[in-house]
């Protein structure tokens, strides 16, 4: 494991990853030297400070941060919802930093699941359909989309509730039918914001234990959160304050030390 | 993506607002019913006056004594211009002079003031009438100066209510008439009530009633000439025009004018056409403001649908895709008013051609147009949302909880 992120503060390596195995895995993210700066002039605001990180395939990392360290603004650009204004963003060994609208919304669709503190269902459609909507914009057939759908939902413990609408549904039911629209497109990463901020503690067992067992499957997982609880149970922490990495391979044990500082 | 799923997604979506989808409707139904209606009222008003101008006969061209800017009027238009047209036109098929007077026509204790209109044979035939009892003068009648009237049907009723006419006698200027025939009705033509006349031989007008008035013949009130045909009408009014000049000897000015129905109806039809233009501009401006509600909804529904499209976005929708979806949705809404206006509007139509005398007609044409342009409408107003909905940033769109 090498120095790649940090600048001025000790690296925190992994401690059950045996670097032979892990050098070799397939790196998902790749950011170098990313900044994001909005506004213009005396009014710019820099969210992001030369941030370089790195996440490989199967690895289940949440990003964490006081508001305003530049989580959000680093997450987004993960997400390609948002494009770092300089720098260079690989995912999947693609450079996506400065592609058009329309081939950053191919690459969420295709390469990226998203799930979302507010679920974001749409409320018109049962819990299939909204698990089938990723695949309409994706153009798989009709049939297929079927299929894929309740795979995914069945694989959240929903194969139940199918026809549901939203309104129906538990919140923790909810993200979890959130959870199988980010996975049904069979995505290299699923970006998590928050995902367990609208849920009480019980359901936010039943969903983090969902991405446990989605990673142990080898599903990539980065995570932004600011419950220490939930982070504890991921496998790396990065830590973001002012628009920089403050460590990237922060141990779940170390979150009280870091955050108090 | 492509355009089925769009408009399956767009569907979808509007079955889910069902309240908003109708009221954004509304306006658009509203324009197009109104277009419709109007427009078809517009052309029952037309079709109204062509009637009335058809119920004088068909083309007929009126002879009638003076200039057009005279203030006298010349007493120079005599039968025997009527005989001239009648034998020396080649594109006159008939002729009927006539005089018209006032007159009260008494039988038994009835009396009653009426117009008289001393008549030739061909009368009948030039202004398109029927007689329903008995005949029509005929030649003889005026060779003798005979003392015959027919007279119109509601004539007949006001003076022999159930009873036969035929053979009964009525006093006309201190002159007893013999009842010959009756008229079928024909119903009012621009203010006269053509059932309410009685008809007598023009010769017994002239010269047991009229007198001789004027020194150059019997004078008549007009003439009535039909052409042959709608082709001939014109190159009629050209003959008679030459042939009624050498017979006055005009060198100046005109002493008649010689009026086509063509000339009239030209008149009523651009009243008419106005008056339909007026109308469809009133609905037009309706289904103007009925797209302008329709973009106003949309605008609503774009910023109520924030979440929804930032994420969409999110999970893979293109700008484009967020574009066509809500440009469809719009001319959904609108193509659908437009139909639902269009069966308001041919029922209202229909109620109307039912209960009042316009046949008002429901114009395929129109329906054509208003439901392209409420279409077309829907797409011009639904852009504008729809662009501000597919610009929409993702980040924004999703965290405006």
């Amino acid at each position: 494991m090498s120095n790649q992120t940090s600048h001025q503060f000790p690296v925190y390596s992994h401690p059950n990853a045996a670097s032979t195995v892990h050098e070799q895995k397939p790196v998902i993210v790749r950011l170098e030297n990313v900044c994001k700066i909005y506004g213009f002039g005396e009014t710019a605001v820099q969210a992001l400070a030369d941030v370089s990180l790195m996440v490989e395939q199967g690895e289940y990392c949440a990003i964490m941060g006081a508001s305003g360290s530049g989580k959000s603004t680093g997450m987004n650009i993960i997400g390609c919802l948002d494009r770092p204004t300089t720098g260079h963003y690989y995912l999947d060994n693609l450079d996506v930093a400065q592609l058009g609208d329309t081939e950053l919304a191919r690459i969420r669709n295709l390469k990226l699941g998203f799930v979302f503190q507010q679920f974001h269902l749409l409320p018109q459609l049962s819990a299939l359909e909204n698990v089938m909507l990723p695949m309409v914009y994706a153009g798989v057939k009709t049939a297929e989309r079927r299929e894929r759908a309740v795979a995914a939902l069945t694989r959240v413990g929903l194969e139940n509730r199918l026809h549901n609408k939203p309104n129906q549904l538990s919140g923790g039911q909810q993200q979890r039918v959130a959870i199988a629209r980010a996975i049904v497109n069979r995505p290299v990463l699923l970006l998590a914001d928050e995902p367990t901020g609208a849920l009480d503690s019980h359901t936010t067992q039943e969903v983090m234990q969902i991405f446990k067992e989605l990673n142990a499957s080898g599903i990539t997982i980065v995570m932004v959160t600011h419950e220490s609880e939930v982070a504890r149970q991921t496998q790396r922490i990065v830590w973001f304050r002012d628009g920089q990495v403050l460590h990237s391979h922060l141990l779940p044990e170390d979150i009280a030390q870091v955050a108090s500082l | 993506m492509d355009i089925f799923e769009s408009v399956k997604m767009a569907i979808s979506t509007l079955a889910a607002n069902r309240l908003r989808s109708s009221l954004t409707m509304l306006g658009i139904v509203i324009g197009n019913a109104s277009v419709i209606a109007l427009v078809g009222v517009g052309q029952g008003v037309q079709n109204m006056a062509n009637r009335q101008f058809g119920s004088l006969g068909t083309n007929v061209l009126f002879v009638v004594p003076g200039s057009r800017n005279a203030t006298e009027k010349p007493k120079t238009l005599v039968l025997k211009d009527a005989e001239a047209i009648a034998t020396q036109v080649p594109s006159v098929k008939a002729v009927a002079p006539e005089i018209d007077r006032r007159e009260l026509v008494t039988y038994r204790d009835k009396r009653t003031y009426t117009s008289v209109i001393g008549a030739t044979p061909p009368y009948p035939s030039v202004r398109d009438f029927d007689v329903a009892q008995g005949r029509f003068l005929t030649d003889l009648d005026l060779k003798r100066n005979a003392e015959v009237i027919v007279i119109g049907s509601d004539l007949d009723q006001r003076l022999f209510g159930d009873r036969n006419p035929i053979g009964q006698q009525v006093w006309l200027n201190n002159l007893s008439f013999q009842v010959i025939g009756v008229m079928a009705s024909k119903g009012s033509s621009l203010g006269t009530n053509q059932d309410d006349a009685a008809y007598i031989p023009i010769t017994t007008m002239s010269n047991r009633i009229v007198g001789w008035t004027s020194p150059y013949g019997t004078e008549v009130t007009y003439i009535s000439v039909s052409a042959k045909n709608k082709a001939s009408i014109d190159s009629a009014q050209f003959q008679i025009t030459n042939l009624l000049r050498l017979r006055h000897r005009i060198i100046g000015e005109d002493d008649f004018t010689v009026d086509s129905q063509k000339s009239m109806l030209a008149v009523v039809d651009a009243i008419t056409v106005g008056l339909t233009l007026l109308l469809a501009a009133i609905a037009g401006i309706s289904l103007l403001v009925g797209g302008i509600g329709i973009m106003n909804i949309m605008l609503v529904s774009v910023s109520e649908r924030t979440h929804e499209i930032g994420l969409r976005k999110a999970i893979g929708a293109t700008q484009q895709d967020i574009l066509i979806q809500f440009i469809i949705e719009a001319v959904i809404l609108s193509s659908l008013g437009g139909l639902l206006g269009t069966i308001f509007g041919a029922g209202g139509i229909l109620l109307i051609g039912a209960v009042t005398p316009l046949q008002a007609a429901v114009a395929p044409l129109v329906i054509v147009v208003a439901v392209s342009v409420s279409g077309g409408i829907g797409l011009f107003f639904g852009v504008v949302p729809a662009r501000r909905a597919a610009q929409l940033d993702p980040i924004v769109a999703l965290r405006s909880a």
